[in-house]
């Protein structure tokens, strides 16, 4: 229902857990290939209908790939660079005087970045240098450095209740399950034949872990018995970009995908399917569910829109 | 489930981390390699299978492999991660493994006996292996079979007689070889001489003599068939190329036919031919163009395979060639990037810190709840909505949608639209809320202190003449003292049932109730605990 065109195509977007009606969105110049990034700061408008009011943005040399608000400040934001620096931004302050710090140690692309929802001081980063590492706001550099991954780390996730274990998934074709005071990992999950873009955890069940592939399916483990998926969910065309866990039901999931669609799921229900939305041109990359307004989702891709919407509408509206 | 038994239990409070930790981090302190116990139900994260003795001989097999043992160590390591075998398999394999004489020894004496859990929790203890040492020596040599012999029970068999075979074979081999020619030459000798006595000696060398003589004749005879053969190709060849110069000269000959065939036939048809030229041109320099795309358009499905500049590897996009197909920029940019050109788009930007010592400001708000902390059950209270977006979204056609999403929007036009989903109790705060906006500096700092508290939703209200018939009779009863407690008191510490019951009669009632407040104070306040996502609200509404 409300709308925004961004001049760079589009990687990730993450409600603010502060404000209900603001956005960030992470972009990169030519498809992420070759170029800059832009991070963009979005308000809803009042109206259903309409565009997103942008509130400031942030240029970087290199893409973004994925960013993550602080969950301790309301104005901080945290950004994955493809150059492998780590950059935060208060938006509070103008851009000239951004980025308040960039780290650079990851040696390859930083691909995710996740925040503790519920120790609120520290965050973890995965890298296209097979490495996971954990950092702190206060620290000029990282607290642990986790690898063991054979190949990219593409996404990390913390689990919502316990708030030292934290996901890992990569192109080894693996999930790694790591707690921050255990040295390694403690669980490996193979999820899939192929690699595993996307890991999120399920807000109500602290055991359930989802994972998105390029296998075209998402898959739903049980960290108790991880031997057997709870569920395989199919529906896509393409390889499964992202796959998030609703905040406010336990059941509902969505998932975006190189098919342009974004899927709504509900992994207990026999036909999982519930919702397909194709108002996207290209890739569909990134999705988020809003944490503070329940049913509002929002989704970005390679086609340099923004949608935000409720679910059970028409994103693209009357 | 039986996991929320074993860990233990949340508070509504603080979400049970600060137990967690507290706990747990007792549990290092005290930690004893064999004391797993009381942290195992704890962490639902760990592997708690014990080892699984086929999984790890499986693996030994394959890490035996001699191409195998040219990989890299971490390859191999994935390779059985992707298997399915957990950490401490994984690393029995290749402690089994390599060099297994050498370190016999160190690994006898790493073997602790049969470990107590039989999960095998600690992942940090390389040394907790669960087997018993029994040193069994064998009749064959090495150390190898000194090691346990309850597990190497078969592989000890199966070893020992292939040894056996091995060294029975070997040693045949060699009488066959090497000692049954010495015995028959010996005999042959012992029994030459005892035939030609004395003259055995002279009689050796007319024999020499007699060979020589026989050899030389068959050297000469060879020759003589060599060079006879020779000649006879040396003719061949000459009447072969007699025979290709004659077929040259055909061939000659009929090319000038054709030759002149072809002139005739391009004098006829004249202007024509200029023409198909130019459509050869443009089609070769089209196929050529589309040629050199064609590479770029498998590699930009299979982007990891490239490498070139701006990104050695992208997140893939299929795993089985079937790619989806990219947007035609995104091919040019890769084709660029694969001549090694720069598009020319991009801009050099400085992003470095301006101030590497910036003070990061303070935090303006204090951090919210989650809706899956806490009592705030959200699921409970929004089903409704759930449960009819779900049943609307069968497939995937929204057009029904659109209405029911219209007509929400036209009612309550001036509540921000995406508050909608909510359930009713706060639509009808709203309309009464809105027009005090001097109250919203007020109400924001309430929220922290009331969080701590927040009483659970109370269910939707789906059938509100249902409801309203088992309450009536409470209703009257209450309505005194609750507008008493709530007029002008802001928010104090109501009981939870009174607040209950408020709330059900303002949505039933369709906000009558509003006569008993004071002002909009106070039902911000009676209500912003319940509902601290729409209370936030105010602020966004008055810039």
């Amino acid at each position: 229902m409300n709308v925004a065109k961004t001049p760079f195509n589009g990687y990730s977007v993450k409600f603010s857990p502060f404000y209900e009606d603001r956005l960030a969105v992470a972009t990169a110049q030519n498809f992420g290939i070759i170029g800059n990034g832009r991070v963009h700061v979005f308000s809803l408008p009042p109206t259903p209908t309409g565009a997103l009011t942008e509130i400031v943005s942030f240029d970087t040399a290199d893409g973004v790939y994925d960013l993550a608000w602080s969950e301790s400040h309301d104005s901080l934001l945290i950004a994955a660079v493809a150059d492998g620096s780590v950059k935060l931004f208060d938006t509070n302050l103008p851009p000239p005087q951004n980025p308040l710090r960039s780290f650079q140690e990851h040696t390859r692309e930083v691909h995710g970045v996740d925040y503790n929802p519920t120790r609120r001081d520290s965050f973890v980063t995965a890298s296209w240098d097979d490495t996971v590492k954990l950092w702190s706001l206060d620290r000029p550099t990282s607290i642990r450095t986790f690898k063991e991954h054979a190949y990219c780390v593409y996404s990390v996730a913390w689990n919502p209740r316990h708030a030292d274990v934290f996901a890992s998934a990569s192109g080894d074709c693996t999930v790694r399950v790591w707690d921050v005071r255990e040295p390694g990992s403690t669980m490996i999950i193979p999820g899939h034949e192929a690699e595993i873009l996307y890991c999120d955890w399920n807000k109500y069940d602290e055991g359930l872990i989802a994972t998105s592939s390029v296998d075209k399916s998402v898959r739903v483990w049980d960290v108790r018995n991880y031997r057997v998926p709870v569920a395989s969910l199919n529906g896509h065309g393409f390889a499964v970009r992202k796959v998030k866990f609703s905040p406010h039901h336990r059941n509902l999931m969505m998932s975006c995908s190189y098919d342009m669609t974004v899927c709504m799921w509900d992994f207990m229900v026999e036909d999982s399917l519930v919702g397909r939305y194709d108002h996207h041109s290209e890739f569909a990359i990134g999705v988020d569910f809003n944490v503070l307004v329940e049913g509002l989702v929002a989704s970005t891709g390679w086609d340099q829109m923004v949608f935000v919407w409720q679910h059970g509408t028409e994103p693209r509206g009357p | 489930m039986a996991t929320e038994s074993s860990s233990p239990p949340n508070p509504p409070a603080a979400g049970g981390t600060p137990q967690n930790s507290a706990t747990e981090t007792v549990q290092p302190a005290n930690e004893v390699k064999q004391d797993a116990a009381p942290q195992n139900p704890k962490s639902v994260f760990v592997n708690s299978e014990p080892i699984r003795e086929d999984q790890v001989q499986n693996a030994v097999k394959f890490l035996s492999h001699p191409k195998v043992r040219d990989s890299p160590v971490f390859h191999r390591r994935n390779f059985l991660e992707k298997k399915g075998l957990t950490k401490e398999e994984i690393d029995e394999a290749f402690r089994r493994v390599p060099d297994p004489s050498p370190s016999a020894q160190p690994t006898v004496t790493n073997q602790v006996g049969q470990g107590v859990t039989t999960s095998t929790i600690q992942p940090t203890s390389v040394s907790q292996t669960p087997v018993p040492i029994i040193t069994v020596p064998s009749s064959a040599s090495p150390s190898m079979f000194a090691l346990a012999r309850s597990r190497f029970h078969w592989y000890h068999a199966v070893f020992a007689v292939g040894l056996l075979a091995a060294s029975g074979a070997g040693t045949a081999i060699w009488v066959k070889k090497s000692m049954i020619p010495r015995l028959k030459s010996w005999i042959r000798w012992v029994v030459m001489e005892e035939k030609n006595g004395d003259g055995g000696i002279t009689n050796i060398k007319p024999t020499l003599a007699e060979e020589a003589a026989a050899a030389a004749k068959a050297a000469a005879a060879a020759a003589s068939d060599v060079a006879k053969a020779s000649q006879e190709m040396m003719i061949s060849r000459y009447e072969e190329k007699v025979n290709m110069e004659k077929f040259m000269d055909l061939m000659q000959m009929q090319v000038k036919e054709i030759r002149s065939m072809g002139s005739a036939i391009k004098h006829l048809e004249g202007r024509s031919d200029k023409i198909e030229r130019t459509h050869l041109v443009e089609h070769g320099g089209h196929s050529g163009s589309i040629t050199k795309l064609k590479p770029t358009y498998p590699n930009g499905n299979k982007p990891e395979i490239d490498s070139h500049s701006a990104r050695s590897s992208l997140p893939p996009t299929s795993a089985d060639k079937s790619a989806p197909p990219h947007p035609n920029s995104y091919m040019d940019i890769m084709a660029m990037v694969q001549r090694g050109e720069r598009p020319p788009n991009i801009r050099d930007i400085n992003d470095q810190p301006p101030n590497p010592n910036q003070q990061i400001s303070n935090p303006r708000l204090a951090p919210r709840s989650k809706p899956w902390e806490g009592a705030y059950q959200a699921k409970t209270s929004s089903r409704g909505g759930f449960g009819s977006a779900l049943n609307g979204e069968g497939g995937s056609d929204f057009g029904a949608q659109n209405n029911e999403a219209s007509n929400q929007v036209d009612a309550q036009s001036t509540v921000p639209w995406w508050q909608k989903k909510n359930s009713r109790i706060t639509e009808t705060d709203y309309v009464e809320a809105k027009p005090g906006s001097t109250t919203v500096v007020q109400t924001n700092e309430q929220p922290p202190i009331q969080r701590t508290w927040v009483p659970p939703q109370p269910p939707p209200v789906a059938m509100p003449e249902a409801a309203e018939a088992i309450r009536r009779p409470k209703s009257k009863k209450e309505a005194e003292p609750v507008s008493q407690e709530t007029s002008g008191e802001g928010f104090s510490a109501a009981e939870v049932t009174d607040e209950l019951q408020r709330i059900t009669k303002i949505s039933e009632s369709g906000g009558e109730v509003e006569e008993m407040h004071s002002g909009g104070q106070g039902t911000n306040g009676a209500l912003g605990g319940l509902k601290l996502s729409e209370i936030e609200e105010e602020p966004v509404q008055s810039y």
